[in-house]
């Protein structure tokens, strides 16, 4: 079973926050969602998670107790040691115990010298992992995750990326939120949204194949409105193609999409 | 001239050392990123630069000055937080920073109206905590993770502005965890263990750090072979990477749990260069 | 359902504060109920006036503690001594004897009553017992001049610290930090507007009660102005400590409300002080509410002159200094941590 969103539209007030969304969440895979603040990406996760209702289209999602969910900056219960926040989740999920699996992410994430620390005296990479950690606890069949990675470091990062990598390893359908494109090049498909609708998607190399002309690097832009920086020097976006193209980043593409659009918007 | 030039800066608390020796000269017109993981140590060298921390040895010279209210006059400074008052209004903002260091204030950011900051994107929040730390005219920069959470194209305009003030001779300081962000620097350093451990381009901080490459029809078997044999894999798309694994080690593991795979050695990325730096 | 409610008790037991507010309050609620809530006086200061005072002084029993005996006193003697709170009862020992009680003491005032008409053998109306300042023992009159300083003690604490802990809260005090401006500008500019709100907010408390509660105001104006500036210097500098002290919002209200219990218990704005065993009433001593209520008492009903107020306007100087002083370096650490900090270690210019 396959689960994901067609023709999904959410709107809050006139507010229109997704408009015609179409994802698959298939087990055994990462999929991303990558956008800045206010894309949309939390909307979207909220629908998949159950917290709210489309306006329009079809949401197929696993029951609720399946479905495992890491809001923005959670992170467990401050209070509570990380053990503890393991036995909340493990008593919630009625589950016999924390058990081995416990002990066995735990182990995985580094977190394992720390079960008797509180949450609040955690690391924010600690903390995040610790959160992804009581997501993944009860197996579930979805794994929806929120930003796990803004504001954390590299080391944790790799960490969590791990971690999420795992859970799509061990057959869950792992959904991904990010404001940043190079970790959705670890995901093996990727949606990039802009103001609630889809800009590109795909996996990461249809997504820079999909790159309508060519982008150039060059000393000094010929249409700096077609233009931006890369380090002390530019990248240019030619849409009737040129012999000199570089092979583009992720970045780069989403960078043209949106010039794109803006461009379309403004005719 | 320099902007800023560190000098052995040491700075401990208690018995621990959270900044041990650096040196970081940034001169004007230069975009110079710090890189490192957390407990590195980039922040408390970024306020030890401020003026917020007072180094237990070495010391900062800005614009050839020690820190004091004078050099602080030359400082812009947007830190992670954005630092301003999200009840008042963008305006609003930007004249109490202005008055505050004695300077006509800029005009608000078109869009970003009469409300509160709060209720703006955060896209638009940042171009008002760019425009609070540019109205100055700052000699120096410093940038706290400047376009986190912003969507690329408006990260990319910010990115312009900011190498504008470099052009127009600013130097700017950089901290950031995001290889998008640190790409568009001239030059990074590397921090790990309160130390600098690398310099330069982001080749050169890649240095000798390399990856084994898995491709493989099935990469959660092939994930799930290298873990079970302790090895620390990540995935790229469909790839398996392992930072700073050797070979065979790679080979051993998948051979003995039979995923066909096929694999090659690559340069690790910048983040993995970075995790790799900071001991794990 | 069980596993909510054992996560809510570890969390409950982790919280420091919320753990203090259960157990700490209760506990003081118990005590000063239990020891310090007496309506009853047991011991009332009283100066015996007039030619048969020294006769006299021997001879009344308790709650009578006679403090003074004057046989040259007269009734002005008395007045004088009753506004200056120096006895809350005069008897001029004259036949008939008068017997003048200071009605700004209103369980001082009752216990007295009580007790001369529980004297024995003594006909109906062989003693004349006169209240002064507050003849109809309004409870009013007592209540509303000490309820400006409670509501003082509230706005000024509470808006105060949140106000500051925001700028901790939303990392402002960074920025600040970072800005050419001189700890002293921030610090005056951030407290300057509550204190002006402050001064404001007292005017219009005060008014409302005058004219809404009919209560009278007999006494110097510029006395009472003096004391509410003394008193919300005080105030202010508790609500920056407090927010020196808290990293949120939550944590400074949840301080401010434990600072707020014992000043409405102890300060006398309910129970006398002269009630309180001393195990309890040294807390009282510590608190600015106690000496405001001292002060707006006497002005309000008693025009008691200023130089009868030195102690209160002297221990209310001491605490706003003490407070504000402290609470002034503590926030000026946050501020400058690298300037005005003389290093023990020479600067490294030496070696180079």
């Amino acid at each position: 079973m396959s689960w994901g969103v067609a023709g999904l539209r959410v709107s809050f007030g006139p507010t229109e926050a997704l408009d015609g969304i179409n994802l698959e969440v298939p087990p055994g895979r990462v999929t991303a969602v990558v956008g800045g603040d206010g894309a949309g990406k939390t909307t979207l996760l909220r629908v998949m998670a159950g917290l709210v209702a489309p306006r329009a289209g079809t949401v197929r999602r696993p029951r609720q107790e399946q479905i495992g969910y890491l809001p923005t900056r959670s992170g467990g219960f401050r209070d509570l040691t990380v053990a503890e926040n393991l036995e909340f989740v493990a008593a919630a999920a009625r589950l016999p115990g924390t058990g081995r699996r416990a002990d066995d992410l735990l182990e995985r994430t580094g977190l394992a010298p720390f079960r008797k620390r509180l949450a609040r005296d955690l690391s924010g990479g600690m903390r995040q992992k610790l959160g992804v950690v009581m997501a993944m606890l009860p197996s579930p069949a979805m794994l929806v995750l929120d930003e796990p990675t803004t504001g954390v470091d590299p080391v944790s990062r790799a960490d969590l990326w791990r971690l999420i990598a795992l859970a799509a390893a061990q057959g869950a359908a792992v959904l991904v939120s990010s404001a940043y494109l190079d970790e959705a090049e670890r995901a093996a498909w990727v949606m990039v949204l802009r103001e609630g609708r889809s800009l590109v998607a795909g996996t990461p190399a249809e997504v820079t194949a999909s790159l309508p002309g060519a982008v150039v690097d060059v000393d000094a832009p010929t249409d700096p409105a077609r233009a931006w920086r890369r380090g002390p020097r530019w990248r240019e976006w030619r849409p009737n193609g040129d012999p000199t193209a570089i092979a583009p980043t992720l970045e780069d593409v989403v960078i043209v999409a949106s010039l794109a659009a803006e461009t379309g918007r403004a005719r | 001239m320099k902007a800023i030039e560190a000098r052995a800066l040491t700075r401990r608390f208690g018995a621990f050392t959270a900044v041990a020796d650096v040196d970081l000269v940034v001169e004007t017109g230069e975009i110079v990123g710090v890189l490192g993981a957390n407990g590195a140590g980039k922040t408390t060298l970024m306020r030890m630069i401020l003026g917020l921390l007072h180094p237990s040895a070495g010391r900062v010279r800005l614009f050839g000055l020690p820190p004091s209210r004078e050099t602080r006059r030359r400082i812009g400074y947007v830190p992670q937080g954005l630092g301003l008052y999200r009840d008042l209004s963008a305006a609003e903002n930007l004249s109490f920073s202005a008055a505050a260091f004695g300077v006509a204030a800029a005009l608000p950011p078109p869009g970003t109206g009469t409300g509160a900051l709060g209720h703006l994107p955060l896209g638009q929040q940042r171009a008002v905590a760019f425009a609070a730390a540019l109205q100055h005219h700052p000699d120096l920069l410093v940038l706290d993770e400047p376009t986190s959470g912003v969507a690329p194209l408006a990260r990319a305009r910010l990115w312009d502005r900011i190498r504008e003030q470099a052009g127009a001779g600013a130097a700017v300081l950089v901290t950031t965890h995001y290889m998008d962000e640190a790409r568009q620097a001239d030059r990074l350093v590397l921090m790990a263990a309160g130390r600098v451990v690398g310099r330069g381009q982001e080749a050169d901080i890649v240095g000798a750090a390399r990856a084994v490459v898995v491709r493989t029809p099935d990469w959660s078997g092939a994930f799930a072979a290298c873990e079970a044999a302790g090895l620390a894999a990540t995935l790229a798309g469909t790839e398996v990477r392992l930072p700073g694994a050797d070979l065979e080690a790679v080979r051993r593991a998948l051979g003995a749990s039979g995923v066909p795979a096929e694999l090659s050695s690559a340069p690790a990325t910048l983040e993995e260069a970075m995790v790799l730096a900071a001991g794990r | 359902m069980q596993a909510m409610v054992r996560k809510e008790f570890r969390q409950l037991r982790r919280d420091r504060r919320t753990l203090a507010l259960m157990i700490v309050v209760p506990l003081l609620l118990l005590v000063v109920f239990g020891y310090v809530a007496r309506f009853d006086v047991k011991e009332i200061p009283t100066a015996l006036l007039g030619t048969q005072a020294e006769a006299l002084a021997g001879m009344l029993p308790e709650p009578f503690a006679v403090t003074i005996v004057d046989p040259e006193g007269s009734r002005e003697t008395a007045e004088d001594l009753l506004r200056r709170s120096r006895v809350i009862i005069a008897v001029i020992a004259e036949a008939p004897p008068t017997l003048l009680v200071d009605g700004s003491e209103l369980f001082a005032t009752q216990s007295a009553r009580a007790a001369v008409a529980g004297l024995g053998g003594l006909p109906t109306g062989a003693v004349d017992v006169e209240v002064l300042f507050n003849p109809e023992l309004s409870t009013a009159a007592i209540m509303v001049p000490a309820l400006i300083g409670m509501v003082l003690t509230a706005v000024g604490t509470v808006i105060t610290s949140l106000g500051v802990v925001r700028e901790r809260q939303e990392g402002t005090l960074e920025q600040l930090a970072v800005m050419p401006l001189r700890p002293r500008d921030v610090i005056v500019g951030k407290i300057a507007p509550y204190f002006l709100v402050g001064i404001v907010d007292m005017a219009v408390i005060t008014a409302a009660g005058l004219l809404l509660f009919d209560v009278p105001f007999r006494g110097s104006w510029p006395v009472f102005i003096a004391g509410s500036i003394l008193f919300l210097l005080a105030v202010l500098g508790m609500g920056v400590l407090i927010s020196t002290l808290s990293q949120t919002q939550g944590e400074a209200i949840q301080l401010a409300i434990m600072t707020m219990l014992p000043q409405v218990m102890l300060s006398g704005m309910i129970f006398p002080l002269t009630s309180m065993p001393w195990g309890v009433r040294w807390i009282s001593y510590l608190l600015p509410l106690t000496y405001f209520i001292q002060i707006v008492r006497g002005v309000f009903l008693k025009a008691t002159p200023i130089d009868a107020l030195g102690i209160p306007f002297l221990a209310l100087a001491a605490l706003a200094l003490v407070v504000l002083g402290l609470a002034v370096l503590r926030f000026r650490r946050d501020l400058a941590p690298a300037g005005h900090r003389r290093e023990p270690s020479p600067e490294p210019e030496a070696a180079t």
